[in-house]
């Protein structure tokens, strides 16, 4: 079993259980956490196949992909974990209600007329 | 001069700088707006460009393109965009709320580089770096009010989002498993057939259709755009939606045309065709003005996937003769214009009558007379009525349904215009009801905001007045499956 | 030449500039003043420019074009001058707040009207054609009554599904052709695969318009509704424009035995149910709306009988000469009741004396255009049936003028009362030109030599369907008890109770206790859409069809 295998196995594993999380929590934390962990997943696996080169060097364009994909991955869970506890600020609630019909009428645009 | 890469970094360098400015970030958009104006049409002229970025050639460096249907929507894009930015420019300097109009500008052109370089990229990680500063900044949009509901509204669309983020990363991280590349010509190049490949595009394909919100994927998108302040909306309906289904045309299109057999050609008419119904229906049901918008943008979003069992599936007598997926491109440029407007003037409209229930909306036409006008000008082109793009493009699509003998696909596309008409009158009869409502005052509102959807709404149906010029653009450099077909 | 070209352009360029000028915030009463002077490019042009002109404008919609034919200039020459001599109408009657959104919707619809008989490719034929219908709506509406608002309603419905048709129509035919242009597609026609379907659609989509039986009942509606030059030009032009489409797009030429059947069918069922309707009337404006009704049915027979043959014939020019002059007629009558309402004394006499002269002429009185009208059209019809039936149809046309004549005679203005030389001009202008105009066009369409007009065997035939009518009209007032009355637009009234039901139950989704099989089919749609989007909301719903998605579009792809 080569190093590239473990990481590519271990790779896919996380993903595997990220998006399970992902699709059953419900918890907005949980979620997000869920996405992270699929994140670092893809990452193991992007490694893995960076290692792939016939002649054993590594590759470095998949590492490049890692090092966006990280910067990406962190602007999404910051901005999600900020919605998220305003959310629960203003609602208490730590999931989303399972009502999605549009906002009711817009108070605020009415202030602007002031 | 025809630089791609200087589409992308002029409006990353007003996101930056926006970010420092503030409220005082509009200002921005006087220079911005002209400039990527006449940017994008020097482009359009020099088309096809190719630009290595910093001289690296792919597959180790990333190479923006700009073929003709590039050039069209960056063109599209620059118009919306400017127009919209001078529209917000207004809008939010009556804004009670400094800090909303002061994060609304740095989003505003992130959402704007993110497009072009979505237009420009044809390396798929590139395309997923462009998608997610899309998607975040749209998010952010739609959060701008900070109340409970649009917080609700963002989340949801991030959900979605974020679950099509990962499985395009997937389906990316597979193809660059079994071919080392994800330059799009290297790929159509090197593609085979097999199971990584097929996992691939389906990963990428519904990871795309759920942030593009194709049915049954939709659910996100009617309280994110009816939720967020009118100039996001009309940048979210116009541009950052559409951005997806046009990855997904260069997907399918240029890369694996050979995988696309008569079974998910028929698939995803299946889902265009049921978008199409099904968002008409709950536009009908809807009895306020923007999410009626919102829904309606559900709707028309399903007439771009008829282009994969109508693609080229026809005669070569016509004059006109590049299949459906023109009939498509011509509706993604007149829906974006349109619905731009319709948002747009739907905002001002709210403006004037505080409120957006049809049932409040009498009289309104004489408060606002430009934007109600604007409003039913870009209903025209939604509706798809002549001389309208709108019209244009459903010429050409249900011609092309009619050639290939594929007359189902054409009823949809006719009850989805019938059914248009219905969700499109209610709001157009309620704005010109001569009579207030009990209690009813109306604000003043500058100009600037009654004229930019008016010119909007124009620019939508001069697309099909004089259609002949944007028609040969969206032809150079086309792809071969355009003309030929899928299967 | 360029200046003929330059004469297309401005045929349609000049309405069109002054719709667009109307847009603007205007001057009080500017545009309505505009209005006599924005036919006359087309008058013009009718005049003048040569057949066969072309202006190609490749750079517009797919390749379009203006083109000056033959059918093309009659249509155009008696549009513009019904146009003109109604605008001359129009500006002196129509006042008040809304006059200069009349105007727009006027010069709207006139756009539409002019570009339709010039146009050379479908894009821009059916482009016109939408903006005739839907700007004729405001033509409609303009008064702002309830029954103006509900003829307004219904006749967009129905114009709605007529455009639809005609799309589906020239969609069909031009698909299988590969040209947009019309001439290309009318001689493809009788050759493609899908040409019955093609037809089919075209024809509704038409018949609608041009009023054909049962999609006539916006007719009766829409004109008694307008204002009177507005239902001049209704009547006169834009009903016309269902015509022209047939004429423009029916193979004639080519036998089609089938089509030329139900044609003939249509054509007739139509003029004799106007006629039948339009009897039981009691405003003047009705009878005459469903006078144009049954006049129309009879121009789709002629042109019905002209597919029943191979070869050229004589239906295509038949059909437009009798079109003309109906248009001209007709056009008159509808501006005689507004000068009849403001005629009073002396001046009354004349008025009445010319206003009966055209009426009759519809009906083919001797020495009158009609009287040619009715001739020109014996040929192509030939001696069957159907030729009988047209000629005993004249005797329906005699009671139902003679009906619309009794009606406007009993309207008793103050005898101080004079009507305005711009009201009056303009329908003494049109009377004239229906009774006179088709002697100089009458050897040009039906082949023959005037002299024919004036043997006696010829003034005989047209003469007795009238006298049969006025002996039975007398017959009918001196035994005849009160007449029953038919609503205007017949069949519309329990459609709309329908209709409005379903479209209630649309509204309300949840409706409880469905009465109808139709209403209770909604609710349940609107009901199952609401079911469906509360689970496309639901996470745990969606998420598991997300990665479903993923498996099934992979088993899908090759």
């Amino acid at each position: 079993m080569t190093a590239t295998l473990v990481y590519g196995l271990a790779g896919s594993v996380l993903v595997g259980v990220g998006l399970y999380g992902f699709a059953v929590r419900r918890h907005l934390l949980r979620q997000i956490l869920a996405f992270n962990i699929i994140g670092s997943g893809l990452f193991l696996l992007f490694g893995a196949l960076a290692r792939r080169t016939p002649d054993g060097t590594s590759d470095p364009v998949p590492q490049a992909m890692i090092i966006t994909g990280i910067v990406v991955a962190f602007a999404a869970t910051a901005l999600a974990e900020a919605l998220a506890e305003r959310y629960q600020e203003l609602t208490g609630r730590t999931a989303l209600e399972e009502d999605s019909k549009p906002a009711p009428p817009d108070e605020q645009e009415s202030e602007l007329r002031g | 001069m025809a630089e791609p890469g200087l589409l992308v970094a002029l409006p990353l360098a007003a996101c930056l700088a926006a970010v420092f400015l503030g409220r005082r970030g509009a200002l921005l958009v006087w220079v911005t707006g002209p400039l990527m104006l006449v940017l994008t049409w020097q482009l359009a002229r020099a088309i096809p460009v190719v630009e290595p970025l910093g001289g690296w050639a792919p597959p180790l460096g990333i190479a923006l393109r700009a073929d003709g249907f590039a050039a069209a929507f960056l063109v599209m894009t620059a118009l919306v965009a400017a127009v919209v930015g001078a529209y917000a420019a207004t809008y939010f300097a009556a804004d009670p709320r400094p800090r909303r109009a002061a994060a609304f500008w740095p989003l505003f052109y992130a959402v704007w580089t993110a497009v072009n370089l979505i237009l420009l990229g044809r390396d798929l990680f590139n395309l997923y770096v462009g998608l997610e500063l899309l998607t975040l900044a749209g998010v952010a949009m739609v959060a701008l009010d900070g109340r409970a509901a649009t917080l609700a509204a963002a989340l949801r669309y991030l959900l979605f989002a974020l679950f099509g983020s990962v499985t395009f990363l997937i389906g990316a991280a597979l193809l660059y498993g079994r071919y080392a590349t994800l330059d799009m010509e290297l790929l159509a190049v090197a593609l085979a057939p097999d199971t990584a490949t097929v996992a691939a595009a389906a990963l990428i394909s519904v990871g795309l259709l759920a942030k593009a919100a194709i049915f049954p994927f939709h659910a996100w998108l009617p309280p994110a755009h009816a939720g967020a302040p009118a100039p996001a909306s009309a940048l979210l309906s116009a541009l950052v939606v559409k951005a997806s289904v046009l990855i997904l045309f260069r997907l399918w299109f240029d890369v694996l045309p050979p995988l696309a057999g008569a079974l998910l050609n028929a698939l995803m008419g299946g889902l265009g065709a049921m978008a199409v119904l099904y968002g008409s229906v709950q536009a009908i049901r809807q009895d306020r003005l923007k999410p009626i918008v919102a829904y309606s943008t559900v709707a028309q979003l399903g007439y771009l996937l008829l282009a994969f069992p109508l693609a080229g599936a026809a005669l070569g007598a016509q004059p006109w003769s590049a299949g459906a997926w023109t009939g498509a491109v011509f509706h993604a440029l007149s829906h974006g214009l349109a619905k731009a407007a319709m948002f747009l003037a739907a905002g001002t409209i709210m403006l004037a009558a505080g409120t957006d229930r049809l049932d409040r909306l009498g009289g309104v036409a004489k408060a606002v007379p430009v934007a109600s006008f604007a409003f039913v000008i870009a209903a025209v082109s939604l509706m798809g009525l002549p001389p309208s793009g709108g019209f244009l493009a459903k010429y050409l699509l249900l011609t092309y349904a009619f050639a290939a003998q594929q007359a189902g696909w054409a009823a949809v596309m006719v009850v989805g215009g019938l059914l248009a008409a219905v969700y499109l009158a209610r709001p157009v009869n309620a704005l010109m009801r001569a009579a207030p409502a009990e209690g009813a005052r109306f604000a003043r509102v500058p100009a600037v905001l009654q004229l930019a959807p008016l010119l909007l709404a124009l620019a939508a149906m001069l697309l099909g007045i004089l259609s002949f010029e944007p028609y040969r653009l969206i032809q150079v450099n086309n792809p071969a499956a355009a003309h030929e077909g899928l299967q | 030449m360029s200046w003929h070209r330059f004469l297309l352009d401005a045929a349609v360029g000049v309405p069109l500039l002054l719709t667009a000028l109307a847009l603007l915030p205007t001057r009080r009463g500017l545009m309505i003043r505009l209005l006599p002077f924005a036919a006359l490019p087309g008058l013009a042009a009718a005049l003048l420019v040569p057949s066969g002109t072309a202006q190609p404008l490749p750079q517009t919609l797919l390749g379009a074009g203006l083109v000056m034919e033959a059918q093309g200039r009659v249509f155009l020459g008696i549009a513009a001058l019904l146009w003109t001599l109604a605008g001359i109408t129009a500006r002196a009657s129509v006042t008040g707040e809304r006059r200069d959104r009349f105007a727009g919707f006027w010069l709207a619809t006139l756009t539409g009207n002019m570009l339709l008989v010039l146009a050379a490719d479908v894009v821009s034929f059916y482009l016109a054609f939408a903006i005739l219908s839907l700007s004729a709506f405001g033509l409609v509406v303009h008064d702002g009554t309830a029954e103006a608002r509900r003829a307004g309603r219904i006749y967009l419905l129905l114009a709605i599904v007529g455009e639809t048709a005609l799309l589906l129509g020239l969609l069909v035919a031009a698909s299988g052709v590969g040209s947009v242009f019309i001439a290309d597609i009318r001689s493809a026609l009788p050759a493609l695969p899908r040409r019955d379907l093609a037809l089919a659609l075209m024809i509704a989509g038409f018949g609608l318009k041009a009023g054909l039986v049962p999609l006539h009942v916006w007719l009766p509606l829409a004109h008694p509704a307008a204002p009177v030059p507005a239902s001049a030009v209704l009547s006169g032009a834009i009903v016309k424009a269902g015509i022209f489409g047939l004429m423009q797009f029916l193979p004639l030429g080519t036998a089609l035995p089938d089509w030329s059947g139900a044609l003939v069918t249509l054509g007739l069922t139509t003029a004799y149910y106007g006629v039948a309707a339009g009897l039981f009337q009691r405003r003047a404006k009705a009878v005459l709306a469903y006078s144009t009704v049954s006049q129309m049915g009879l121009i789709v027979t002629v042109l019905g009988a002209g597919l029943a043959s191979p070869g050229p014939g004589l239906a295509l020019s038949a059909a437009g000469f009798y079109a003309a002059h109906h248009g001209l007629a007709k056009g008159a009558l509808f501006l005689s009741v507004g000068v009849l309402h403001a005629a009073g004394g002396a001046s009354r006499r004349p008025l009445l004396l010319l206003t009966g002269l055209t009426a009759l002429a519809i009906a083919g009185l001797p020495f009158t255009g009609g009287a040619l009208a009715k001739l020109a059209v014996k040929g192509p019809l030939g001696t069957g049936a159907a030729a009988l039936l047209v000629t005993l149809s004249a005797v329906g046309t005699t009671l139902l003028m003679l009906r619309f004549l009794m009606l406007v005679r009993r309207d008793t203005p103050a005898p101080h009362l004079r009507p305005r030389p711009a009201v009056l001009l303009p329908f003494a202008g049109a009377a004239l030109a229906a009774l006179t105009l088709p002697w100089l066009l009458f050897p040009a369409a039906s082949g023959q030599a005037l002299a024919y007009a004036f043997s006696p065997a010829t003034l005989w035939g047209a003469a007795w369907p009238l006298l049969l009518g006025a002996a039975i009209l007398a017959g009918a007032v001196r035994w005849g008890r009160a007449a029953p009355v038919v609503p205007e637009g017949d069949l519309v009234a329990p459609a709309e109770r329908l209709v409005n039901a379903a479209i209630g139950r649309a509204q309300e989704w949840q409706a409880p206790a469905p009465q109808l099989p139709l209403q209770g089919a909604l609710a349940r749609v609107g009901a199952a859409a609401g079911r469906v989007e509360a689970a496309a909301a639901r996470w745990p719903v969606i998420a598991p069809v997300l990665l479903a998605a993923v498996v099934v579009l992979a088993l899908a792809t090759v």
